[in-house]
């Protein structure tokens, strides 16, 4: 019983202890977060049912390094003359007559000493979904991805075609004008 | 292994080391980096160079430290459990011009001084943050200076004000207008007269709403003054060639050049253009030109001389009249007595025997503010055939436009109360003019003054009313620094504050409808300049086109005639030669001469708060904030002082005190005190930093002279600590800089690339480029421009002086001055030294927690979030270019700099991570412009081309010095520099393999006996 009782003790404490370790190695990961918005925007009905193309409003996100969340003009060019009128639209609207710019809450957010350039991957042919998730069935973003440096590494191992002799180079370099090759350096995004 | 194997591996080894051995070359000149590095050997800087704090000191004990430890570790933990909301707030309306993240370039033109260089500047998500230079220039290249390059921070310095000052108190700008719009009334009618007093303005567009003053107000006076001012060249040119002109110099074309006291690579008239040039016309493989630089104190420009002659300020005269009385003889010119040489004459014959040789193809180039001394210059050119081929009478210089006589007037005038509203725009007489004094006494009696300063300076704080201009980078403009070159200025943010163009002001109180500067700059454009040209016929293109490029250049409005040489010569040899025994009489062993200069850095003091300048390290004696007197080293031993001791000087009626600073090759006699320092009203960075020496300065003739004689030295027995970076990481005497002659290199033909050392190491996997860099020492001027441009793109943070101090600087980039043969006359090579991105680098293999690493492209690269700190990679580096941040220096009281307030921290470079507390940092090769480039050419479907991507450095610098691109592209400027017979690597006999190379100095020496 006591032996028993001591032993429960232990499996209590390693549980306990393994626990904290795995909610200490997730400080600073955001899976899940999903803030309320001002304006309660809802991706499912512009991507998903009406199909408008993600870079149809994230226009920077070609160019940029931020995709960039759209200007309020970019709204008005359907809502001026779309005739539905819903509360969250009277808040765009509100906001556009009152020239008050709106204060989105950003959902995905990068340390500060990382680099992360949104062209370079739209421009390699990522789609959005593969960091964003399925955005198009989502009423409010929620972050789907963990954003931690092993899972961008994942993806960047797996398209990082590092040639080490003259026939690999060659033969990389008929392909890559149609694909770049992912930096593995550090001073791809550390810098 | 085999045999034989073993047997090649050995050989191998042995050649190695003999080339190891042979590396210092058998007449390897010494290099020494101070006096008392010359003296004593290099310092070595132990394991503490910055020495550590006195034990004891410090009150906290290890308990607290513990319990203080512990506390810090659960807040950290605590607090990283909560996400913090982040807010992005888009445009309201977006424009296809500016997309957030993605930087925009406009032309517009530098205010930093009156050369108005072209630039680029950069602007990022609405802030300008980056300033480089216009490569479409023909004049200046695309190269800044130092000064230039640090104007984007200005924009952002806290203390500029807020909106228009009455009396000292803000207010609002109808009740200035209505106050001015009175007093010009009155003024028109009364006996008193309307003034403005200008710095240089070449801006066209501003001289014309200046004649529009003086049209309807005959009582309007224009008075143009610099502090430093080349008003007697322009005397001496009336009275040689009947032009009151400052002629525009081509010293790329010149073979011979000689300077009396000029400091052209430095500060004087246009130092970007004149560097530029000067590179152009010293590339050693082909003939470099020869520069003979007589001066006082080391200057920049006589750091690069190949024949330097330090003479005393008054032996400048009589130089150059020496130097005509042998040219004279040679060209038959008789009427010229004899004169006594000031110097050796076989230094004098060897100079004049160059110049004669070169005839039509020389310049002799002075800077003195004395008459006579010009009248000599105009004469020597004269008869050795350079005017219309190296100097252009026909389209003048237009960037120094002073009238010390007219200024001198002003202040009388305005003492007698004749003055009755005065305009001040882009001076400060209070603390520039030479007697501040008696300028105050006149401000005074003026009934409205008005200044358009940007603070509450020396001057602005004694007006009346103070109409704050906006920075340039706010405001619309245009310039013509040389006759015929125009350039636009453009906005490339709206107003921070509520500042108001000074020209809109002018226009506003002439009563000018409509008074709005942008307006009347465009039609003045249509009017003018669009009119001068041929190629666009419709004014809208041409005004576009205008703009984007910045630059305009228009045929000469008149085709004018050769000027022909009037005027009496021969009185000005007289008169320097009287000047001269005058001065001989009156001179002893104990009195000594001043010699004033303009900073590098600060120039003639505007600069002073910008935390940026202050902290470059003066490119000769690299003391960073504050001046010092440099004095001779056999003085210094004469009077038993030594570096930082304060000193009074003395002239007859000012005196200050000012630290010393033993500067090797200084005249024995002469004292040389940089200018621009120790301002009073400036801001929280520049405020008494160092000391002014203005009122020191020599008037003759009405002509103020950047010298002063009769001057006493009395020690005070106090000292000071200099904040000089000159001794910072030693290089512990190995041979760092390696130079050649020009014979030698003419008569060698072996190729610059040795076999590689053996090495340990196994090959690292390749990557598709191989980065690399070449830098021509033989080309640095030392200038510095790239060291102030790395600071602006890489966010490197200011630490002020007591850190420079304890050797805690934080320039990625450093210019090593180094000097070699006798202390008295000495001769110098700069080299610009960063990390050196080895292949084997010394500082990885100590890192224990591989925060530094090398990429697959050849960089070293720095990972800041992995790094904890422990600084064995800085001492392992045998290159010293590792920089640890010992403190936050961002939002952190303890240093007040830019970077503490949000105003300042607006320009910094949103690409680069801004580092915290406990870091390394290094030079990046700037891989955000590497990574940016390869996006680029990504979005154009293309391959990066060589000249894709430019460092900061290298596209700050005037003479193109620094080469960057990649190493395995054959055609690429930098692998094609790889095969120069003077390429060499710095320390490469330790095996680090530097991706740096280096292409000897080379000098050109002439034989004076």
């Amino acid at each position: 019983m006591r032996v028993q009782l001591a032993l429960l003790a232990l499996l209590g404490a390693v549980l306990a202890a393994g626990a904290g370790a795995w909610q200490l190695s997730r400080i600073g990961i955001h899976q899940g977060y999903s803030p309320a918005q001002p304006i309660a925007f809802p991706h499912k009905v512009h991507a998903g049912d009406n199909q408008i193309p993600c870079l149809y409003c994230h226009f920077a996100a070609r160019t940029s390094r931020h995709a960039g969340i759209p200007p309020a003009s970019v709204c008005m060019n359907c809502h001026n003359v779309l005739e539905k009128q819903t509360v969250e639209i009277e808040k765009l609207k509100e906001a556009v007559d009152l020239a008050q710019p709106i204060r989105w809450v950003k959902v995905h957010n990068l340390p500060d000493f990382v680099y992360f350039n949104h062209s370079q991957h739209v421009q390699s042919g990522v789609a959005c979904q593969s960091c964003h998730g399925a955005v198009e069935k989502m009423d409010r973003v929620e972050q789907v991805s963990p954003l931690t440096m092993g899972w961008c590494l994942r993806c960047h191992r797996e398209h990082a075609k590092v040639p080490v002799n003259d026939f690999e180079r060659a033969a990389l370099s008929l392909k890559q004008k149609q694909k770049p090759t992912a930096g593995l350096d550090c001073a791809s995004c550390h810098y | 292994m085999s045999d034989s194997d073993s047997h090649g591996h050995y050989a191998s080894c042995k050649s190695a080391k003999e080339r190891l051995v042979q590396i210092q070359p058998q007449e390897a000149p010494a290099y020494w980096k101070s006096v008392a590095e010359l003296q004593n050997g290099p310092r070595s800087s132990g394991e503490f160079p910055g020495g550590l704090p006195a034990a004891g000191q410090s009150g906290t004990t290890r308990r607290d430290f513990l319990a203080l430890m512990g506390f810090t570790l659960a807040a950290a933990g605590l607090s990283g459990c909560r996400a913090p909301v982040q807010n992005a707030i888009p445009l309201l309306v977006g424009s296809d011009q500016f997309v957030p993240g993605v930087a925009n370039w406009y032309a517009t033109t530098c205010r930093g001084c009156a050369a108005s260089c072209s630039l680029l500047a950069k602007q990022r998500d609405g802030r300008p943050i980056k300033i480089e230079g216009n490569a479409e220039s023909s004049l200046f290249g695309g190269g800044t200076c130092a000064t230039g390059q640090a104007m984007v921070l200005s924009l952002y310095d806290d203390e500029r004000l807020r909106g228009p000052l009455w009396q000292g108190q803000p207010a609002g700008w109808e009740e200035l207008d209505r106050r001015v719009a009175e007093s010009v009334a009155t003024a028109k009618a009364g006996s008193g007269s309307i003034v403005l007093l200008s710095g240089t303005i070449n801006s066209p567009s501003t001289r014309a709403i200046i004649s529009e003053w003086r049209a309807s107000h005959p009582n309007f006076l224009h008075v143009e003054y610099d502090a430093t001012s080349l008003s007697a060249m322009r005397a001496a040119n009336q009275e040689s060639f009947g032009l009151a002109v400052v002629p525009h110099y081509a010293l790329d074309r010149a073979r011979v050049i000689v300077g009396l006291d000029a400091d052209f690579l430095g500060t004087w008239l246009s130092p970007v253009e004149f560097t530029r040039q000067y590179a152009n016309g010293r590339k050693p493989e082909d003939a470099p030109s020869l520069h003979i630089q007589f001066e006082s104190g080391m200057s920049v420009t006589g750091s690069n001389a190949d024949l330097r002659i330090a003479v005393a300020q008054s032996d400048l005269g009589p130089v150059a009249a020496a130097l005509l009385a042998r040219i004279a003889r040679r060209g038959g010119h008789a009427g010229i007595g004899p004169i006594e040489d000031p110097i050796d004459s076989r230094k004098l014959d060897a100079v004049a025997e160059q110049l004669w040789k070169h005839r039509g193809e020389s310049l002799v180039i002075s800077g003195c503010n004395d008459v006579t001394v010009q009248i000599v210059v105009n004469t020597l050119n004269v008869m050795l055939g350079n005017i219309g081929k190296i100097i252009d009478l026909t389209r003048p210089s237009l960037q120094r436009n002073g009238d010390d006589q007219a200024m001198s007037d002003l202040v009388e005038k305005m003492n007698r109360g004749e003055v009755h509203t005065l305009f001040m725009l882009g001076v400060n007489p209070a603390y520039d003019y030479h007697d501040p004094a008696r300028f105050l006494s006149g401000l005074e009696k003026v009934p409205l003054s008005v200044s358009f300063s940007d603070r509450r300076d020396e001057t602005s704080s004694h007006v009346h009313a103070v109409c704050p201009d906006h920075h340039f980078l706010e405001a619309w403009g245009d310039a013509e620094p040389v006759a015929t070159h125009f350039s636009l200025a453009q906005p490339l943010i709206a107003p921070l504050f509520g500042t108001r163009s000074a020209q809109e002001s002018l226009l506003k109180w002439l009563g000018h409808e409509p008074a709005d500067y942008y307006t009347y700059l465009r039609d003045y454009w249509q009017k003018n300049i669009f009119r001068r040209q041929r190629g666009v016929p419709d004014f809208q293109s041409f005004w576009d086109r205008s703009l984007q490029e910045g630059l305009v250049v228009l045929p000469l409005l008149h085709p004018a005639t050769e000027p022909r040489i009037q005027g009496n010569w021969r009185a000005a040899v007289h008169s320097i030669r009287e000047d001269q025994a005058k001065h001989r009489q009156a001179g002893s062993a104990d009195r000594y001469e001043l010699d004033l200069y303009e900073s590098v850095a600060l120039r003639d003091g505007r600069h002073a708060n910008n935390p940026w300048l202050q902290e470059l390290p003066d490119p000769i004696s690299k003391v960073t904030w504050g001046n010092c007197a440099a004095i001779a080293p056999a003085t210094a031993a004469k009077l038993k002082l030594t570096d930082g001791d304060v000193v009074r000087l003395r002239t007859v009626t000012q005196q200050i005190e000012v630290p010393i600073f033993i500067q090797p090759g200084q005249h024995a006699q002469t004292i040389s005190v940089a200018l621009g320092h120790g301002r009073n009203k400036v801001g929280r960075a520049g405020q008494n930093v160092g000391v002014n020496a203005y009122p020191l300065l020599r008037v003759k003739d009405g002509y103020r002279l950047l010298s002063a004689r009769e001057v006493t030295l009395e020690k005070t027995g106090r000292s000071e600590k200099l904040a000089t970076t000159q001794t910072h990481f030693s290089m512990e005497g190995r041979p760092i800089v390696l130079e050649t002659s020009l014979e030698e290199l003419h008569q060698s033909s072996e190729v610059g690339i040795e076999p590689a050392l053996p090495t340990l190491w196994a090959a690292r996997p390749e990557g598709e480029h191989a980065w690399g860099m070449a830098i021509d020492m033989n080309a640095c001027t030392g200038c510095s421009a790239c060291v102030v441009a790395c600071q602006a793109e890489n966010n490197v943070p200011v630490v002020g002086k007591d850190q420079i101090e304890r050797i805690r600087i934080m320039h990625w980039i450093r210019l090593d001055r180094y000097y070699s043969g006798p202390e008295e006359d000495p001769v110098a090579v700069h080299q610009p030294m960063m990390c050196q991105h080895c292949q084997n680098a010394p500082c990885e293999t100590v890192c224990p927690v591989l925060a530094t690493t090398t990429s697959s492209e050849g960089l070293n690269q720095q990972v800041y979030n992995r790094c904890i700190g422990t600084r064995y990679c800085a001492n392992n580096c045998p290159y010293k270019v590792r920089r640890f941040n010992w403190y936050n220096y961002t939002d952190n009281p303890q240093f007040d700099f830019n970077m503490e307030s949000p105003l300042g921290r607006m320009v910094l470079n949103p690409d680069v991570a801004v580092r915290s507390r406990g870091v390394m940092e290094k030079c990046s090769m700037c891989v955000q412009r590497i990574q940016l480039a390869k996006n680029v050419a990504l979005q154009g479907r293309r391959e990066l081309a060589d000249g894709d991507i430019q460092t900061a450095c290298q596209q700050a610098c005037p003479t193109q010095a620094i080469v960057f691109g990649d190493l395995k592209e054959p055609n690429s400027r930098v692998a094609q520099l790889q095969h120069s017979q003077r390429r060499y690597q710095v320390l490469d006999e330790l095996g680090t393999r530097p991706n740096v190379s280096y292409l000897k100095k080379v000098r050109n020496p002439v034989r004076t006996t």
